[in-house]
């Protein structure tokens, strides 16, 4: 990184490019991080708040909702990246040969990324809908009509159904981005490697992949952390149900928060701090298992 | 004597209210939706302000789980209405001190099972005007199509319902209307009406309150006879996502269906105008009892609830106009009034006899099926709280008339709500 | 033989990328009765009235402004204070830079639950629960660490030269900001200016938290009160969906080419 050699650092400047940033960031992130540690060993109430000591620590760790919650959320976090990156890779593989109408295209594959989460849960919870609903429309129509589910409404079937939600969400995303680490490589080594009939598998695997690492490492790294954030889609299809087999450490949070007959804030900060610690070893654990001589930023 | 004191009281609590400048109230409800219950309380509103000038309240109508989300922030945010809609079940309004004290209100009029569900530790804080029971409409034309009779009591059997459901599905005809897509309680209606009459009403309390193990023989066989009319198809197919209102229109407009087991407020939808989603005119509506359940202790109990009331916050400006708006409601007229325009039970004091209007028939239906019967007051979700609650939600209201967990699932599931095993 | 299977994976995939969408499209002019006659039809007769009905009578232009009002405000103060910020960080060397970089930066991957429920207490706290405002500032905090990545690495990009010259010039450190730093940044603040657009423009869970008056929803907000009870208005909430989806596509299908290239710049090593 290039930097400009000055003497003497211009502190009044930096400061002054620095103050406005750092106000909000410490009022609105770092005041409510530690306010939320905080509530962790209070009850909170609405006139009231008491020292509780590490009582919803102990209570947590005995709240199968929570764990429950937990695991559901990891599958997500683990299953979803390597479906919608594996997938970008492969489209992108396929169509590496310039197509013609690729802008046109491109818009097409992005649509599903542009639209909030609101609308693709709406959206989704019609095409899930049992009697009409475009999946179940679509088996019919091909003759599987003994194949159709109720989709979001099966617990074994609703989190399986979600996960292929964002999967449809980023894959296109997912292959715009690894096009265009495609097209900055040298062009003779893809052109090599390109699908044609013999072992096109090994071809990809042994020399393209390890040429755009750091972009497909970063690629899971992003999917990983935004499914461990993910909120709006199952709020707005299964609100966590059929029996907790959707419910995410978000909407038990929210749940706890606001929904539960109780206005205790403590218990819900507590589940909120867990997740933080939770959330950032594993971020950390997985940049240091991806870790490339090159400086990882993601 | 009563009748002095009551309107002495209210002469007295007018009086007070005249003599404060303009005064105004918020109120938040619940019924956007409902026509006939929304026109009551918009009457309500203007009676008290012709009897009260200087006193304005403003009304805003929300749907149930919107009004609740911004009940629970305004309040802990200390910008909630003066007065809103809630229902007994709310006890954490009350644990933390968040509701006027409404033992000024003329208590006299208002039945006691009703004071009783919104005391808490001795004080009244609701005024209880929606009472409920848990009814079964039927299409009386479906019906004797189907070639079914209804007895003369009102009831049939577990294995009539069964019957019922089987007959129904041989014609592509969905038995029962039933959905719990955006409210906790219907699909808990065929379980906890069930288990109120095997159990009577002593054992029955006992189990909600984790005194009487779910793995008791008579509760697993309740639970068996409900399977066993899942299992013949007396459900939708979408069951778990149909809402209440679309249940309502699923019932009697289209497609159809031959009953609908939900609470006797059914008629605050159901007598909208059919554009509105009300039932169409002529519709051949009946009304039954839930079915006898083999074995019972009491056939005859039914669970009666206070559903939607009012109450006042607790750091309102305007107490005294709050609770005066209140009492209001707590006098036979305002009872008869709610009677003859709602057509659903009320926890004011009523002579159910004096109801007149195009509707009186409709409710000597509706107390036909409560003839000779004992109460349960109060439904399992305003019964239980915590962990037990949410674990009833889920399975009872969700997965087990679904049918995507077994008897012995559910019963373990319950158990271990309680902490029991 | 190769290019027609090509073409064939190229539009099966589009059909299945943006189908979804196009379903929508076509239900947002049909009324709910036709479409619970078939949920697949071509519109027979195109109601364009619906869109106006939307707005006006579902109080869409209420959300669409609120949005307008909370998302404009805080990518504009989001754009000038995270490049104030980046270009800080970017071209002065002061023992703190790495670690105080590091700690904007690392918000990224907080879960939003950590700072939610304090959020919402410090909001009531100062009586900016339930305004604008207080979403806005919320907003600004939100995506300040994305922003200052995305213009730290485009501003530590910039040969050195420009700012020597500059200096021998005789410009003060905040005209060598304003009249170097940014002007050359166009592209990177162009593409921080639509991510942020686009992501606030859909946000929801702070949203949903924070803003409870009927009055000053966001347009998601205001979607989901479409869900409303009675009889699902399949018709109506497909209108809506449109509305709401309509100007990010614009957005995007004006500006892809500068999306694409620093939404890939970043992701891209």
């Amino acid at each position: 990184m290039i930097r400009s050699s000055v003497d003497r650092q211009p502190w009044g400047a930096i400061l002054a490019f620095l103050l406005p940033a750092f106000t909000v960031y410490t009022a609105f992130t770092a005041y409510p991080v530690l306010r939320t540690f905080w509530n962790s060993f209070h009850k909170v109430l609405p006139r009231s708040e008491e020292f509780v000591g590490a009582e919803n620590y102990a209570a947590l760790a005995q709240d199968e909702l929570f764990w429950r919650a937990v695991r559901n959320t990891f599958t997500w976090a683990c299953v979803s990246p390597l479906a919608e990156v594996g997938i970008g890779l492969v489209l992108a593989m396929a169509l590496y040969a310039r197509v013609p109408g690729m802008r046109f295209f491109r818009i097409a594959w992005f649509t599903p990324v542009l639209m909030s989460y609101v609308v693709v849960g709406i959206i989704w919870v019609w095409i899930y809908n049992y009697d009409w609903g475009a999946a179940n429309a679509l088996l019919r129509a091909l003759g599987l009509g003994a194949l159709v589910q109720a989709w979001i409404g099966d617990p074994k079937l609703a989190l399986p159904s979600l996960i292929f939600i964002t999967t449809w969400m980023w894959s296109g995303f997912n292959m715009v981005v690894l096009l265009a680490a495609l097209h900055s490589l040298p062009s003779e080594v893809v052109e090599a490697a390109e699908l044609d009939n013999c072992g096109w598998g090994a071809k990809l695997w042994y020399v393209i992949v390890p040429l755009i690492k750091p972009t497909l490492l970063n690629l899971l790294v992003l999917s990983f952390i935004g499914k461990m954030k993910i909120f709006d889609l199952v709020w707005i299809t299964t609100k966590g149900g059929p029996l907790w087999s959707t419910e995410t450490v978000s909407t038990y949070v929210y749940k706890r928060a606001f929904e539960w007959t109780s206005f205790d804030l403590g218990y819900p900060s507590t589940i909120a701090a867990v997740w933080f610690v939770i959330v950032l070893s594993a971020v950390l654990t997985l940049t240091w298992l991806f870790r490339t001589r090159e400086r990882l930023e993601y | 004597m009563g009748m002095l004191k009551h309107v002495l009281l209210a002469a007295a609590l007018a009086f007070s209210v005249n003599a404060s400048a303009q005064v105004k109230l918020t109120m938040w409800s619940h019924w956007a939706a409902e026509k006939i219950k929304r026109d009551y309380v918009e009457d309500a509103i203007k009676r008290f302000e012709a009897a009260n000038p200087g006193v304005k309240i403003e009304a805003q109508w929300y749907e149930k789980t919107a009004l609740y989300a911004a009940l629970k922030t305004a309040l802990r945010a200390g910008t909630a209405p003066d007065l809103f809609y809630a229902e007994p079940d709310q006890v954490e309004y009350m644990e933390n001190g968040l509701l006027l004290d409404l033992s000024a209100v003329n208590w006299a009029a208002i039945e006691p099972w009703a004071k009783e569900i919104w005391s808490y530790k001795g004080k009244p804080y609701g005024m209880p005007l929606e009472a409920a029971t848990v009814e079964l409409y039927y299409n009386k034309k479906l019906l004797t199509d189907l070639g079914i009779k209804v007895p003369a009591n009102l009831q049939l059997d577990a294995q009539g319902l069964t019957d019922l459901a089987k007959r129904a599905r041989a014609k592509n005809i969905t038995p029962m209307s039933l959905g719990v897509g955006d409210r906790p309680y219907p699909g808990a209606y065929l379980v906890h009406e069930a288990l109120l009459k095997k159990l009577g009403l002593q054992e029955y309390d006992a189990l909600l309150k984790g005194k009487l193990s779910w793995s008791d023989a008579r509760v697993v066989e309740t639970l068996r006879v409900v399977r066993s009319w899942t299992d013949a198809g007396l459900l939708p197919t979408t069951f778990t996502t149909l809402k209440l209102g679309e249940a309502h229109g699923y019932f009697h407009t289209n497609p159809g269906a031959v009953t609908m087991l939900v609470g006797s407020w059914y008629t605050s939808r159901a007598f909208n105008p059919p554009d509105k989603g009300g039932q169409p005119a002529n519709f051949p509506l009946g009304i039954m009892k839930f079915p006898a359940m083999p074995g019972a202790a009491c056939n005859e109990c039914r669970t009666l609830s206070v559903g939607g009331s009012y109450v006042a916050n607790a750091a309102t400006k305007h107490p005294k106009q709050a609770i005066a708006f209140l009492n209001s409601f707590a006098n036979p007229e305002a009872a008869t009034r709610w009677l003859e325009g709602v057509l659903v039970q009320t926890g004011i004091k009523a002579d159910y006899s004096k109801v007149s209007g195009p509707h009186a028939g409709y409710f000597r239906e509706l107390g036909a099926t409560s003839a000779g019967a004992k109460f349960y007051f109060g439904q399992p979700i305003q019964v239980m709280q915590g962990k037990p609650k949410e674990v009833f939600t889920q399975v009872f209201n969700n997965a087990f008339p679904a049918g995507t967990i077994s008897v012995e699932e559910a019963v373990k599931q319950m158990n271990a709500a309680y902490g029991k095993h | 033989m190769r290019r027609a299977l090509l073409l064939a994976v190229l539009t099966l995939f589009t059909a299945f990328a943006a189908g979804p969408f196009l379903w929508v499209a076509t239900m947002s002019v049909r009324t709910t009765t036709e479409i619970s006659l078939d949920h697949y039809a071509w519109p027979e007769k195109w109601h364009w009235e619906k869109f106006p009905a939307a707005w006006f009578n579902s109080a869409y232009n209420v959300y669409f402004e609120n949005s307008l009002l909370v998302v404009l405000g805080a990518v504009a103060v989001l754009t000038v204070v995270g490049a104030m910020a980046a270009h800080c960080f970017a071209r002065y060397r002061f023992r703190a830079n790495r670690l105080l970089y590091f700690v904007i930066f690392s918000a990224i991957i907080f879960p939003p639950q950590i700072t939610i429920i304090s959020l919402f207490q410090i909001l009531v706290q100062y009586q900016l629960y339930n305004s604008l405002i207080g979403l806005t500032l919320v907003y600004i905090a939100v995506q300040l660490p994305l922003t200052v990545y995305i213009l730290e690495s485009f501003f530590a990009r910039i040969p050195s030269d420009l700012f020597d010259a500059a200096r021998i010039d005789g410009y003060s450190e905040w005209q060598i900001f304003w009249k170097v730093s940014l002007p050359i940044a166009a592209p990177a603040l162009a593409t921080t200016v639509i991510l942020n657009t686009i992501l606030l423009w859909n946000e929801f869970l702070y949203a949903v938290v924070l803003i409870t008056d009927e009055a000053k929803r966001t347009l998601p907000l205001g979607i989901q009160r479409f869900m409303g009870d009675q009889l699902e208005d399949v018709g109506m909430i497909a209108t809506g969906l449109m509305i709401a989806i309509v100007p990010v596509v614009l957005i995007y299908a004006f500006f892809s080419e500068k999306l694409i290239q620093g939404m890939t710049a970043g992701a891209v090593k």
